[in-house]
């Protein structure tokens, strides 16, 4: 018995003409395609009293219509920053170029006007601080409903209609479509959030850290609704998170990010049995895991230094300062994306990648960049 | 400098405890406003520590684990007596501080420091990183400015940060990692025996998760340092810990030694909490039964077992009969019926639970049983 | 800043709760609304001071014309830069003499209530539970007086002097800082290294003067910047209400002279001058206040 059980209510209280008429709204919903993302060279820099911030620099991924990309990296290294540039929510201010092409259709830089047209329809967002947007003194159920209107001629007991179904999708009764935002817990927040991301059918759900700072077993809820959801719907999906571990359980494909460049992408399977790039060795030995009985316990590595400041990024490899394998060309010369098979990776030394992946699991080879990091 | 991966060296079962906690429990009383109070109205009562027994032995590290609102960061609290606990008693080297006061209390913060989660607000914005480490000496009016820097300069060096470079710096100059080891030193600086880590690494980046560990695992062992090591991450746990506890609203439901309970745990919700951490290679999570629900409010406990009503295999005696933290024949202590336990062999009658049998809830709340 | 030093200094080095108020001046120089304001401040301060001294005439002294009669409601001239009052006094005088009394009040009330107000909202916030309940229940009904006809009746009972307006003053303004700074006591009180300081077995004392007072002083200084203004505002509301103090000059009372003697209307000479450096001081009160507001709350802050 897992949670991916995507039941329908039964003891629905609408009239057959409402039923009839959520009928087709799901049909039409229904008959939307999954979307296609493709993101060519975006750079991302904040305005700051310091000069610009180059927060993400030069990143290219692309999502297949019903795939599933898990975006990974520890904190400030621009995945975030990724995501909010895509629903149009960077600060102002912020300086965006490249490409961002939805089903064809650049979303970069839209006017306020055409976002809300594009937002909920077309991109939606799964985010911890997304339930702080709703208004407090109306009902959940109020506000899903409102935004379902917004975007699609129906009657209100239709888009009720719809909400409950999509409570029922994440498994929270209909009964709390009455309830307010702050009579929920931290878990049915997340479900909600989910739900209202999903009542127009987007083609394309971003969810950003949606588990962080959940309990482990919520998180393992959460995380377990979102795959069926993904399995059960097939919308294209972008999940941001810095547990690699999560998008090895999620995603079909992988893009780690470091200090706002990409460092390697490709096929979760292939990214994490051969990582080409150290950075992606040592987050993956970095993770805590559970022993396995009759086998000895895998070290635990961490990686020394810390993420370069982007007020002024290196010339080089902006990892050069905390991998153990760094020869002086990687500080002066930035590497090239090199592709091996559906994989590829941001480093110079790509061919050597089999002898760092077995050094990389020895803590002494993280240790010798020296301590106090 | 120690591997995380060599086993730590073995703890005498028999070696006195440094800290001990008997039938501990914390309960706080909501607090009714002045008027209400007159009125003689009574506000509920939170359970957040229900009785839990616990020893930590010099070079030790203990474990405790569990969702938030289990009551483990209480304990931690309550062992440093920033909560007073309500009943049972604290024993610090066989010395009852429970309700110590005074010089005696403060003689006994020197020796139990405590480490809280959040590197970022743990340290004032407005003092050096010196001053900060320097505070516990100041407190408590040990040494000169030159004694007191010389400590300061020994406590940094404890955890590796350079001093001559950073003692004059403010926290707002170093990253998270960096922070965490100024908060350890800090705790460090008094010479202190048991330290309280209230998940000292779940702020952290993973990256640099590992390095905080591996420290904490040298002090224990360098400094004999008696360690509480609180987190709601059963994972890290099993990489420096000698014992594991794992705590629900307010109770220990599992313990015993950390590679006896994280290879083959036994009570339900240890299972579930093992099974909620993500893998890096998928496949193995399937036959796993869902628990359902959040954990209930300590203000409102279940009747019988407390964990009854999240349990899949959740029978008439649970929901009748608390069980209590039997010794199983695998090496850890455990507190559920289906290892067998006093209250199954008083009530005969009522179903027990069993392994596979899963407990179906309906929509409507009720129970039903369903043949797996 | 953050200039390496050597470890075997003697000491180790940092700010305390001076540090962090000099912090607060500086922050101020930053602001460019607040350098004007802290200029007319300063300026206006040099007046006070000086007003003895600076002042042509005595501020009652009746003045006669060459033929011996009341120099009455004269226009500016040479002689009298900004005229004469109808009772035949300089105004010029009477204005300089203006600013000791509305500076006086400004300072001594705000100060008083700086002091009360960071009192009772630190030991409120700090302490909470029943002690909280009571000075807060103190707090809600000190905020129920009525300001102005309170300070009527009680400067009109205590009789109308300078230090009976301070008194008044005080009286009123302490309550909303004590509310304002209790919050912030309380958010402060929640930080983990204050926490951290119990555990440690701090006292009270050392947690307060360590840990909270320093990271208020902002909002307490932005409480008492504010105090000011209402205050000097308060006295000249009660003066130009005849309710001041009669045996000194202050613009509330110049007003209510050329009021009461129906000269308000002609004599703009005598009307202007306190009326324009009343906004004056007022407003330079706020530019400081808002650009303190600014520092404090980082949703204001500009990037």
């Amino acid at each position: 018995m897992t949670s991916t059980s995507l039941a329908t209510p039964e003891n629905r209280t609408a009239s057959p003409a409402t039923m009839q008429a959520l009928a087709t709204l799901n049909d039409r919903l229904a008959a939307k395609p999954a979307a296609h993302l493709r993101v060519e060279k975006l750079s991302i820099a904040y305005s700051t009293a310091r000069g610009p911030f180059h927060a993400v620099d030069d990143v290219s991924f692309e999502v297949k219509p019903g795939t599933n990309l898990g975006l990974v990296g520890e904190s400030g290294c621009g995945k975030s920053t990724v995501i909010k540039a895509l629903i149009g929510l960077q600060p102002e201010g912020t300086k965006v170029s490249g490409q961002a092409l939805l089903d064809g259709q650049e979303i970069l830089g839209l006017s306020e006007r055409a976002l809300q047209d594009v937002r909920w329809t077309k991109i939606s967002l799964i985010t911890q601080s997304a339930m702080n947007s709703l208004d407090p003194v109306y009902c959940i159920g109020d506000q899903i409903c409102e935004a379902i209107q917004a975007h699609e001629s129906v009657s209100r007991a239709t888009a009720w209609a719809r909400a409950e179904e999509m409570f029922a999708l994440v498994g929270l009764p209909a009964s709390r479509l009455h309830d307010f935002p702050h009579q929920f817990s931290g878990g049915m927040r997340q479900r909600t959030v989910i739900a209202m991301a999903l009542a127009l059918n987007a083609g394309m759900l971003l969810a950003d850290e949606p588990t962080t700072a959940l309990d482990p077993i919520m998180q393992s809820q959460i995380m377990s609704r979102i795959r069926g959801i993904h399995e059960h719907m097939r919308r294209s999906m972008i999940l941001v998170t810095h547990d690699i571990a999560v998008v090895a359980e999620t995603c079909e494909n992988t893009v780690v990010m470091y200090a706002g460049k990409v460092a390697e992408k490709g096929p979760t399977t292939d990214v994490l049995a051969r990582p080409l790039h150290p950075y992606t060795m040592g987050l993956q030995n970095a993770f805590p895991r559970l022993p396995v009985k009759g086998q000895p316990r895998q070290a635990l590595i961490s990686i020394p230094g810390i993420v370069p400041n982007l007020l002024r990024p290196p010339p080089g490899c902006r990892f050069a300062g905390r991998c153990p394998f760094a020869t002086e060309r990687c500080h002066i010369e930035a590497p090239a994306v090199t592709a091996v098979g559906a994989q590829s990776a941001a480093c110079h030394y790509i061919d050597r990648a089999p002898e760092f992946r077995e050094a990389a699991a020895r803590p002494e080879t993280w240790r010798k960049l020296g301590a106090g990091a | 400098m120690s591997d995380l991966h060599t086993s730590r060296p073995a703890i005498d079962p028999d070696a006195r405890p440094i800290v001990e906690a008997r039938d501990l429990k914390t309960h706080f009383q909501g607090r009714s406003g002045i008027f209400s109070a007159l009125a003689g109205v009574k506000p509920p009562t939170a359970k957040a520590l229900d009785g839990v027994d616990l020893r930590i032995r010099k070079s030790e590290i203990v474990g405790l684990v569990g969702e938030s609102g289990c009551g483990k960061s209480t304990l931690g609290m309550s062992l440093v007596r920033m909560y007073q606990p309500t009943d049972g008693r604290i024993l610090y080297l066989d010395d009852d501080i429970t309700r110590a006061e005074g010089r005696r209390l403060k003689d006994y913060r020197r020796q139990a420091q405590i480490i809280f989660q959040d590197p970022y607000s743990s340290l004032n914005p407005r003092l050096t990183i010196g001053q900060v480490i320097e505070e516990p000496l100041v407190i408590h009016d040990i040494g000169n400015a030159a004694e007191r820097r010389e400590r300061v300069v020994r406590a940094l060096d404890l955890v590796r940060i350079p001093a001559v470079d950073n003692i004059d710096r403010y926290p707002s100059d170093l990253s998270g990692g960096q922070r965490q080891r100024v908060a350890i030193a800090r705790a460090l600086v008094l010479e202190p025996t048991f330290i309280v880590a209230d998940e000292p690494v779940s702020m952290l980046d993973v990256s640099i998760q590992a390095s905080v560990l591996e420290l904490l695992d040298e002090l224990s062992r360098k400094l004999g340092l008696a360690i509480l090591y609180i987190s709601h991450d059963i994972a890290t746990v099993g990489y420096i810990c000698d014992h594991v506890a794992v705590m629900y609203l307010g109770r220990i439901v599992e313990e015993g030694k950390a590679e006896d309970i994280l290879s083959a745990p036994l009570h339900p919700y240890t299972q579930r909490l093992m099974a909620a951490i993500p893998r890096m290679d998928p496949g193995d999570t399937a036959g796993r039964a869902e628990i359902r629900g959040d954990v209930p409010s300590p203000m409102n406990v279940p009747q019988g077992c407390r964990f009854s009503s999240r349990c899949p295999y959740v029978a008439d005696l649970c929901r009748a009969v608390e069980p209590e933290l039997g010794q199983h024949p695998a090496g850890q202590r455990v507190r559920c019926h289906i290892y067998g336990s006093e209250g199954a062999k008083r009530f005969p009658d009522l179903q027990r639970p069993e392994w596979g049998r899963i407990t179906e809830v309906t929509d409507a709340g009720t129970l039903a049983q369903a043949s797996s | 800043m953050n200039q390496p030093s050597s470890p075997d200094a003697a000491a180790i080095r940092g700010r305390s709760l001076l540090g962090a108020m000099g912090q607060s001046l500086r922050l101020l120089t930053t602001d460019s609304f607040a350098v004007v304001g802290l200029a007319v401040l300063l300026l206006f301060v040099v007046i006070a001071i000086s007003a003895p001294w600076i002042a042509p005439y005595e501020p009652f002294k009746a003045m006669m014309t060459e033929s011996g009669r009341l120099n009455r409601l004269a226009p500016p001239s040479s002689a009298h830069l900004l005229g004469t009052t109808s009772f035949g006094n300089d105004v010029l005088s009477q204005f300089l003499h203006g600013f000791r009394v509305a500076l006086l009040v400004g300072l001594v009330a705000a100060v008083a209530v700086g002091l009360i107000s960071t009192i009772f909202g630190v030991v409120s916030g700090y302490f909470g539970g029943y002690v909280d309940d009571v000075l807060m229940r103190i707090t809600d009904v000190a905020l129920s007086i009525p300001t102005l006809p309170f300070s009527i009746v009680a400067v009109a009972l205590l009789g109308p002097s300078v230090e009976n307006i301070i008194l008044v003053i005080t009286i009123l303004f302490w309550r909303n800082g004590a509310r304002i700074i209790r919050s912030a006591v309380l958010t402060e009180r929640e930080r983990v290294y204050v926490k951290w300081a119990r555990a440690a077995g701090a006292s009270h004392l050392h947690i307060i003067m360590r840990h909270i007072l320093p990271n208020i002083v902002r909002v307490i200084f932005l409480w008492v910047t504010m105090s000011v203004a209402f205050a000097v505002l308060t006295e000249a509301s009660l003066s130009f209400l005849g309710l001041g103090d009669p045996t000194v000059i202050s613009w509330g009372q110049m007003l209510n002279t050329a009021f009461s003697s129906g000269n308000l209307r002609t004599a703009w000479w005598w009307v202007i001058p306190p009326s324009l450096a009343l906004v004056l001081l007022v407003s330079s009160l706020y530019l400081i206040g808002r650009a303190y507001e600014e520092q404090t709350n980082p949703r204001l802050r500009r990037r």
